[in-house]
């Protein structure tokens, strides 16, 4: 064990989308500020991007799912049922997402009111709301103001995106059905900002080297490190260990380049490992933080249905930003669809790739082989456009990650398991979804509508999981709940969770904007109360 | 395990049997080359590698055997039917295969071009140069519909629940069998 008894103002364990936004806040304060990180710096040539064969290494090397990979900065998931997306590296899985960026709704965070199958936040949007521009303005975030299906916000520093002939199809889809649509906001500059290129419609949008997309280790990490924060890479984290006390005081890791552990002693210890890896840690650390034994529990995916429509006219889906318009048309529940809680489509364009579109992009509708091949590639590819049906899931302690203590990953800890079925009232949903999207598909004009439901031949649930949220849920009792409105743990009062773990309902979209929202309100409020924070021994309700 | 005396010849063996196979999958018809002449078989068997290490070759080798790759002296429809009994009896593999030699055939720079000269934009790395998008124009793309709602959060009031029944009805088709 290598160790040095300073000890250090604030640990955050994680560099994704979250830690990098607390050790800048907590780092341009003054704070001593040092985050392990178990992966390394990704580089522009480590991105499938800049090859000529990039498609295939979206397929292989650079394929989001953990578990379609092997890649030495990961740590085994093992899920009966989820794609598990995630990166591990600077930056986190900001260097693999497609940074979609809509924000939550009022309502929910009023699930309780609304219908008790859900708890209501201790929070409200008007909470976070400055929060969501702040952050907006951070990064960059394009789009356009004036939505009628959203609360009023700031502008978006940068305009949309271009209005991509996919996005003029879809638009007269909703028009002739007269249901809502907008342009997307998204996590993409559409001109020079902050140092960074406006986007170059590439298309490549999952993770994007230029920087044009937020990438986390490019526009938030440099201003950290300049303002004093430490970064440690290639530090996996074993265990976060606590006084007699109950507080945190630091952690054990493992240094992957001598093999050699290490303790990081502080007052203030954040994690920021995701949705997966931050239970998992949790649970690694003797039960950490778990009176409620609501760790791991209750994770959510989003209802998520999909499908590829294909028009006459040619819509040249492989250039331009990823998507192109959202519609809030159901955002809100309405009980006489059957269910409770909303949904919204996530519009894109289509994939960038001539190969994908011919093995399956989206539906799984593959080219056929032989005679017929040629003919189908010109009637389909630029004629493409894809659609996701995304909702809010009801939240399931059975649906979990949890610990298999009969396996250990190389480093000693024991593998996670991840469990996740849809409910009842997702399942009805989701029907209702596939409907609509047809509904969408046919006032498109296409000529070939292909639904997704991500079943596989037993019929097992295999969402592609980026959002893996809920597994230490945010709430005003400590019996229900794992964390209070400041993302304090109820247990460990000197440790906050600032992920997407903390999210007590999905809401209808993208969950990182608001993620990322949270994260600097919270870490705002450390800076702000890092006296009372650093010392205190009783975590209060927020 | 072969050993390496065993395997002297798999390579140019494999390599043919592998352009035969790619042939049937990506015939050539009109200005679209056929998989074999651009050489697809070569990056296929080197990711059969990279995916499997060269027990996966050997077992390419033995399954193509078996279907009589490089089908010679074979008529068409007689290739086609040696490709489909492939596909249904290995379909993994078959679909690993043709997977692989779809996407070496369109990231070559000869079917990128074409694509492109055919008038349908398209790059061989889209990232370094991307493409050509008008702007966003305010004047006339901002949507005008007007539709849309959202409650506000002292708003939000409850619903009844009572006849959903999400305890007692179970929805047993769903997805793509509803």
């Amino acid at each position: 064990m290598s160790a040095n008894n300073d000890i250090h103002d604030v640990l955050i364990i994680g560099s994704g989308a979250t830690g990098s936004i607390a050790a800048l806040v907590l780092a341009k304060a003054g704070h001593d500020v040092v985050c392990l990180e178990q992966g390394g710096w990704i580089e522009p040539g480590d991105f499938a991007h800049l090859h000529n064969d990039w498609a295939w290494r979206r397929a292989t090397s650079w394929n989001p799912d953990v578990n379609m990979r092997s890649h030495p900065d990961d740590y085994p998931v093992d899920s009966d049922s989820s794609q598990v997306l995630m990166w591990n590296g600077v930056g986190g899985s900001t260097n693999v997402y497609g940074a979609i960026w809509p924000r939550y709704r009022p309502s929910d965070f009023r699930k309780g009111d609304e219908h008790g199958l859900q708890p209501n936040w201790p929070i409200t949007y008007e909470d976070i709301a400055p929060h969501y521009d702040r952050v907006d303005l951070l990064l960059g975030t394009s789009g356009l103001a004036g939505d009628p299906a959203q609360p009023p916000r700031a502008p978006c520093p940068t305009g949309p995106l271009p209005f991509t002939a996919a996005a003029g199809r879809l638009a007269g889809a909703f028009d002739a059905l007269g249901w809502h649509w907008w342009p997307v906001e998204a996590g993409v500059v559409s001109e020079a900002y902050d140092g960074r290129p406006g986007c170059n419609g590439c298309g490549m949008c999952n993770g994007c080297p230029r920087g044009s997309m937020t990438l986390n280790s490019r526009s938030i990490w440099p201003k950290a490190l300049a303002a004093g924060a430490r970064l440690q890479t290639h530090a996996r984290v074993l265990r976060i260990e606590t006084g007699a006390d109950g507080r945190a005081t630091g952690a054990i890791w493992k240094n992957r380049i001598t093999g050699m552990e290490e303790r990081t002693r502080a007052r203030i210890v954040i994690v920021a490992a995701n949705g997966v890896g931050t239970p998992r840690l949790l649970l690694a650390s003797g039960n950490l933080a778990n009176s409620s034994g609501m760790v791991g529990r209750n994770l959510l995916h989003h209802t998520l249905v999909a499908a590829q429509i294909w028009v006459d006219e040619p819509v040249n889906g492989q250039m331009g930003y990823v998507a192109s318009l959202i519609s809030r048309e159901f955002a809100e529940t309405d009980v006489s669809r059957g269910f409770v809680n909303g949904f919204n489509f996530n519009c894109l364009t289509s994939t960038p790739s001539a190969g994908e579109m011919t093995t399956g992009w989206m539906s799984g509708t593959t080219a056929p082989w032989g005679a017929g091949h040629h003919e189908w590639f010109e009637k389909h590819f630029g004629h493409s456009i894809g659609l996701f049906a995304i909702g809010d899931d009801l939240p399931n302690p059975d649906n979990r990650v949890f610990l298999d203590e009969s396996r250990t990953d190389e480093d000693g800890v024991p593998v996670i398991r991840m469990h996740y079925e849809p409910g009842e009232n997702d399942r009805r949903m989701m029907n209702y979804m596939l409907d609509r999207l047809e509904d969408v598909g046919r006032a498109a004009g296409a000529f070939e509508i292909a639904l997704q439901d991500y079943r596989d031949a037993n019929g097992v649930y295999r969402t592609p999981a980026w959002h893996m949220i809920g597994t230490c849920r945010m709430g005003a009792d400590p019996e229900t709940s794992v964390v209070n409105g400041w993302h304090q743990s109820w247990d460990v009062p000197n440790m906050f969770i600032m992920d997407g773990s903390v999210l007590a309902t999905g809401g209808v979209v993208n969950p990182t904007p608001t993620i990322s929202a949270l994260a600097l309100r919270a870490s705002e409020h450390i800076r702000d109360n890092f006296a009372d924070l650093s010392g205190t021994t009783r975590t209060l309700a927020a | 395990m072969s050993d390496s005396n065993n395997r002297t010849g798999i390579g140019p063996q494999l390599s043919a049997a592998l352009a035969a196979l790619v042939d049937e999958l990506l015939p050539g018809k009109g200005d679209w080359p056929s998989g074999a002449t651009l050489g697809v078989q070569h990056p296929v068997m080197e990711r059969i590698a990279m995916h499997g290490g060269e027990a996966a070759l050997d077992e390419l080798a033995a399954a193509l055997a078996r279907i009589g790759a490089p089908f010679e002296g074979l008529e068409v429809d007689a290739r086609v039917a040696a490709v489909r009994r492939l596909e249904a009896e290995e379909p993994a593999r078959f679909r690993w295969l043709r997977n692989a030699a779809y996407q070496a055939y369109y990231e070559n720079p000869a079917i990128v071009t074409l694509i492109d000269g055919r008038g349908t934009p398209y790059r061989l790395r889209p990232h370094v140069r991307g493409y050509e998008l008008p702007a966003f124009d305010p004047a006339t793309q901002t949507p005008t519909h007007g539709r849309g709602h959202w409650i506000r959060t002292a708003d939000v009031r409850s619903v009844d629940t009572s006849g959903l029944n999400l305890e007692t009805e179970i929805t047993t088709k769903w997805g793509l069998q509803r």
